[in-house]
């Protein structure tokens, strides 16, 4: 199937294949009260040395055209285009052209009223605005395509492109920088020094008092009192493993079984005391 | 904290000074030595809370672990210092010294967990 129509395509390719061309095709500027200011032939085979230049007011008309070569028949094409190309910026527009049926075309370019398709000629940075390529592009399915570069065309500056509000928001934006409060600091040595004596005077005086007030330790390490007063220390060397490096959880379980064993030895301590009290 | 307020016959002398020698003569040996320890604890607090004052919070959560911790310890201390006491005992008959320890026991193991865990 493909290589039946591909062979169809070369043979009506090969067989209807003829060339188009352009005949008597001229342009002519005119300033707003007609007169002629510029009217030349275009060749096709030299492009117009001199760009031609528009005025605000003037118009461009450019007539031509469009026939077979071999027998200088008028031919309508399906599509035929004329394109402004501005090289610098790369911003180009297609403006369709009417051509009649015996191949004739007219078009009339007037800046004061131009068409949606002509690009944007804004002011360079030296005052001058660029020159736009204008190229006919003709397509016909029987004939081969035409491309022919007409002149370059000089037109008025137009106005700026308004800028969209929103325009500002799709540019690199300024970049975030987090802040955060300084860390805070451990104080000089010295004064950690000096206040951690400070703080542990307090056990002085307290180890002082002690050894005036204590009251005799009276059967400590009885053997019904000792199991309490160990269980009471382990308790708290748990504790203090459990800040070193112990997990919550570990210390919860183990904490659950010294509880128990807390318990049994404080009651029986606890009993014996009382017991020798009421005695 | 009954037991310090009897005003002895030397009227003459300064009070404050009266006082110190009523509880010195009138308060039994076991219960000046809670006495002294919630003295410590007192000072210690106080230490603690000056230092935060005047020089740094930084580790603050261990100067709240210790700040917490000797209240704590003071108000366990206090209650069982106010149950052993002879002379309350109308006030506390259910409540064997004991039973008061055996309290203040737990209660301290309970609070030290706290203080521990908070210590980070």
């Amino acid at each position: 199937m493909f290589f039946r129509s591909f062979g169809l395509l070369l043979l009506a390719a090969a067989a209807q294949a003829s060339i188009l061309t352009l005949k008597s095709p001229r342009f002519v500027v005119s300033d707003s009260i007609g007169t002629q200011l510029r009217a030349e032939p275009i060749s096709l085979e030299h492009r117009t040395a001199s760009p031609v230049k528009l005025g605000g007011r003037d118009t461009l008309k450019l007539t031509f055209q469009v026939v077979e070569k071999e027998d200088g028949k008028g031919v309508q094409p399906h599509q035929t285009f004329l394109r402004f190309y501005d090289e610098v910026t790369g911003e180009e527009g297609i403006q369709p052209i009417r051509v009649a049926s015996n191949g004739k075309a007219k078009f009339d370019l007037n800046p004061s009223k131009p068409p949606l398709s002509l690009p944007p000629t804004p002011k360079t940075a030296s005052g001058e605005v660029n020159p736009l390529q204008l190229t006919l592009l003709i397509g016909s399915p029987e004939h081969e395509p035409l491309s022919i570069r007409l002149f370059d065309l000089v037109l008025p500056p137009s106005q700026p492109a308004p800028v969209h509000p929103d325009e500002i928001k799709f540019h690199l934006q300024e970049e975030l920088f987090h802040t955060f409060r300084p860390d805070q600091k451990v104080p000089n040595k010295f004064i950690s020094l000096v206040f951690s004596g400070i703080a542990l005077a307090p056990w002085v005086v307290l180890l002082g008092l002690w050894s005036q007030v204590a009251p005799a330790p009276t059967n400590l390490l009885s053997p019904f009192i000792l199991p309490f007063i160990l269980s009471l220390g382990a308790f708290e060397t748990l504790l203090f493993t459990y800040w070193v490096k112990l997990k919550l959880f570990d210390v919860l379980l183990y904490g659950a079984g010294l509880g128990l064993v807390t318990i049994f030895t404080g009651r029986q301590a606890l009993a014996s005391i009382s017991a020798q009290r009421k005695d | 904290m009954a037991g310090t307020k009897q005003s002895p016959a030397t009227a003459s002398q300064n009070p404050l000074l009266s006082l110190w020698k009523a509880y010195n003569d009138q308060t039994p040996d076991r219960l000046k030595f809670i006495d002294a320890f919630l003295f410590f604890l007192m000072l210690s607090g106080i230490i603690q809370f000056a230092y935060c004052v005047l020089v740094t919070t930084y580790p603050y959560n261990a100067f709240l672990s210790g700040f917490g911790s000797t209240v704590g310890q003071f108000v366990l201390a206090a209650s069982l210092r106010s149950q052993v006491n002879p002379q309350n005992r109308e006030e506390f008959k259910n409540v064997s010294p004991e039973r008061a320890f055996a309290d203040f026991a737990l209660g301290s193991i309970v609070l030290h967990f706290f203080v521990y865990n908070f210590l980070g």
